[in-house]
């Protein structure tokens, strides 16, 4: 007998005890809908931990000048901030490490270069000539002078690093021809930050080349916010700039090409004007870097390539063993794992209690927080199982009940020529459509309420395609599983007396 | 006593025995037997007698434990179970004491029933429908044809019982006590179309009943007594439904 009139005589059986086959579905759809609700939590809250780690900079490495994690003394103060909040929840053990680092750091140290007082890394950096240079308010992380664009050179040789990019950071006004005047972020910066940047997108013209780079040419990128403030709706590609009473030309627009990132007045990337750091280096007369942002080719790669970095910087700027770094590597995965989206529970659990953070490498960190979600998620997903379990029991009784209900069915339908496997096959459909209904239902509501837990609780939840598919199969295998038995028990009912059974 | 190869029914020396705890019971004792084509046989006795069991095995709802049985010259003594489904599909209909139709399915529903099951042959729904109103117009009852069961007087539920076991066309009808829960007048009806059938298409009708005077409906008359036929004999009297309803029916329109 083809599967749909098999299939049509099962719903049809199923419509006539309506009030049963509800309670039925709705067993099953609890089960399935808490089935869909957990794996989405779970999953939601791994593919937080990954979108956080690997997207947001997992082989981003950025080198800053000045080490803020020596604490501030009345010796040096301009390099030195407030530890930040993420650094309170370091253990003990790294607490210990930072203050003999502290200890250490207090005797007399030798500047490396000596050309200019501002120069000397651990000097401070708030005098005035500084903060005029600098046009900064706080001198602070990044204004001490110990990185140059040599040591970049010198990382872009190490084995396993993809991009470098040199940077220098500015307040500027920039003004227009036309006496437009906005108060930006200048950013000196090499040919390779776009490829570093990969949200990024030149909207109009191009990023600046090599060549303007190398010849240390007046040219400008404009962020796409810093462009619209400044030229209006005019295309500014081709017009001219003003930024310390010198003409630059404006050669591009950037803008982003993620929808996680809106552009914003005040935000450092967009609200910002690039130009080649040589440049700045040629008309500030300076051959510092604030900073030097580093690409791993591989993310796994990371902690060694964070390591030779490190490595090769104290070589570089001879420091002795046992003095601290007079700079500060980190790379973008612990600030990521403090921000939201991320389960409160699971964020705490990992910035307060993995020992020296920092030292964990990134590769240990995701295979930590991975195999920690994944266990939650069969944990939660087990539970629900239950609830599956007893809705595929209910299943079951019903059609237990059913079978003995409608014995005389069963003989009315063996006499007028059903074979024992229609029979079976009948039951067994019964049960799946139960089951089936249930669980489409089921998948709704696990939406809803996955949507619901998301919205009020801002956990993140994920439900993927094959998550859905998993339910309903899941669904249709409980109701094979389960029909299975009382149909047999159908099947096996012999013609006669079914026929005289009362 | 010998099989005829014509015979549409042929039953060799039958028996069968139905393993209860303690003793065996043997509803059947040895019955051979030759029903021909066309033939209305109105098998009597009383309960237990084993009539009941003969007419299950002959129409494959069972299988005779021994003995021969050849239904239009096939002998299916040992068919598989979807065997006997097939046949019981296509060539047998069945109409019980009980009606036996599905509660809360429309009379059509129940009637497109064999429909559902007839394995070889796909028909659509729509012509389901068509086939099955067409059984219910033969019973009279086409304008019932949504109504459930229980909607249903009892002579209606046989009426439908009768139009569905005629779906697939079958060459025999057999009726377990298809009277017992009627009225005599709605018994008469009932018998009226069991000769109308066989007058009309041929069909070879196996009537049981423990009522001598609805025997009388049948062409040939074979009595069962502990398992074994103890009377077969032509029937003389030829009772005619449609006559005694048309009588019954003269003075009421009197009135």
């Amino acid at each position: 007998m083809p599967i749909r009139s098999s299939l049509s005589i099962a719903i049809r059986a199923l419509r006539r005890n309506r009030l049963q086959t509800a309670l039925t579905v709705g067993g099953m759809t609890v089960g399935v809908a808490a089935v869909l609700a957990m794996i989405a939590i779970g999953t939601g809250a791994e593919a937080a931990i990954q979108d956080q780690i690997r997207a947001a900079g997992m082989n981003l490495i950025v080198v800053t000048a000045g080490n803020y994690k020596v604490k501030a003394t009345d010796d040096f103060g301009g390099g030195a901030v407030e530890p930040s909040a993420a650094i309170r929840h370091l253990s003990d053990v790294v607490l210990a490490a930072v203050k003999r680092c502290v200890t250490g750091a207090i005797a007399f140290m030798t500047p490396t270069l000596l050309a200019h007082p501002e120069d000397d890394p651990m000097e401070k950096h708030d005098h005035p000539t500084a903060r005029q240079r600098l046009g900064d308010n706080e001198a602070g992380l990044g204004s001490a002078s110990t990185l140059t664009s040599a040591d970049a050179e010198a990382i872009r040789q190490i084995r396993g690093v993809q991009y470098v990019a040199e940077g220098l950071h500015q307040n500027v006004h920039v003004r227009t021809t036309a006496n437009k005047r906005w108060f930006t972020r200048l950013h000196g910066t090499d040919v390779q930050l776009p490829l570093i940047r990969r949200a990024w997108t030149v909207r109009s013209g191009r990023f600046f080349s090599a060549r303007e780079q190398s010849r240390a040419e007046q040219v400008v990128v404009l962020g796409s916010i810093a462009a619209e403030r400044i030229f209006g709706d005019l295309n500014p590609v081709g017009g001219d700039v003003i930024i310390w009473n010198q003409t630059f030309r404006v050669v591009g627009v950037v803008t982003t090409t993620s929808w996680m990132v809106a552009p914003a007045p005040g935000d450092d990337q967009f609200d910002a004007v690039y130009m080649p750091f040589t440049t700045v280096h040629r008309l500030l007369n300076l051959a510092k870097l604030n900073d030097i942002t580093i690409t791993a080719a591989s993310t796994g790669d990371v902690s060694r390539v964070m390591n030779e970095v490190t490595k090769l910087l104290r070589v570089r700027h001879r420091i002795a063993d046992e003095k601290p770094d007079d700079f500060t590597v980190t790379t973008q995965a612990r600030q990521a794992l403090a921000k939201g989206g991320m389960r409160p529970d699971v964020a705490r659990a990992v910035v307060g209690n993995v020992a020296g953070l920092e030292k964990v490498t990134l590769e240990q960190l995701g295979r930590t927080l991975d195999r920690a979600t994944r266990t939650m998620t069969a944990l939660l997903a087990g539970i629900a199982a239950v609830s599956l379990l007893v809705g595929g029991i209910g299943i079951m009784n019903i059609m237990l009940l059913s079978v003995t209900e409608r014995t005389r069915e069963i003989g009315i339908r063996r006499a007028v020529g059903a074979r024992s496997r229609d029979v079976r096959s009948q039951f067994v459909l019964e049960a799946v459509a139960l089951s089936v209904a249930g669980g489409v239902v089921g998948i709704v509501v696990g939406l809803v309420a996955a949507n619901a837990l998301s919205q009020y609780l801002r956990w993140s939840t994920t439900i993927s395609s094959g998550a859905v598919l998993l339910a309903v199969g899941v669904a249709a295998a409980v109701g094979v599983f389960f029909g299975w038995y009382p149909a047999r028990q159908a099947a096996r009912l012999d013609p006669i007396q079914s026929l005289r059974y009362e | 006593m010998t099989t005829s190869t014509g015979a549409l029914i042929a039953a060799h020396d039958i028996t069968k025995t139905y393993a209860m705890e303690g003793a065996p019971v043997h509803a059947l004792r040895g019955v051979t037997l030759d029903i021909h084509r066309g033939e209305f046989v109105a098998v009597v006795g009383p309960s237990g007698s084993g009539k009941s069991t003969f007419m299950h095995i002959l129409g494959c709802l069972d299988r005779p434990t021994t003995g021969r049985y050849l239904l239009d010259g096939r002998d299916v003594s040992h068919l598989s179970d979807d065997e006997l489904s097939a046949i019981r599909n296509r060539q047998v209909g069945f109409v019980f004491q009980g009606f036996n139709l599905l509660a809360r399915t429309s009379a059509v529903e129940n009637v497109e029933l064999p429909l559902l099951y007839a394995h070889d042959s796909r028909i659509s729904a729509g012509e389901r429908r068509r086939r099955a109103m067409r059984a219910l117009a033969a019973v009279g009852l086409e304008d019932r044809a949504q109504h459930h069961p229980n909607q249903l007087s009892g002579g209606q539920q046989q009426r439908v019982a009768i139009a569905r076991a005629l779906l697939n066309d079958p060459s025999m009808l057999f009726a377990d006590e298809p009277t017992g829960n009627l009225d005599s007048r709605t018994s008469i009806e009932v018998m009226e179309i069991f000769q109308r059938l066989k007058q009309e298409r041929g069909i070879t009708i196996v009537l049981i009943t423990h009522e001598p005077q609805v025997a009388e409906y049948g062409s040939r008359i074979i009595g069962f007594k502990d398992g074994r036929v103890v009377s077969d004999q032509p029937n003389t009297s030829h009772r005619a439904a449609a006559a005694e309803l048309l009588a019954a029916s003269v003075p009421a329109g009197d009135i």
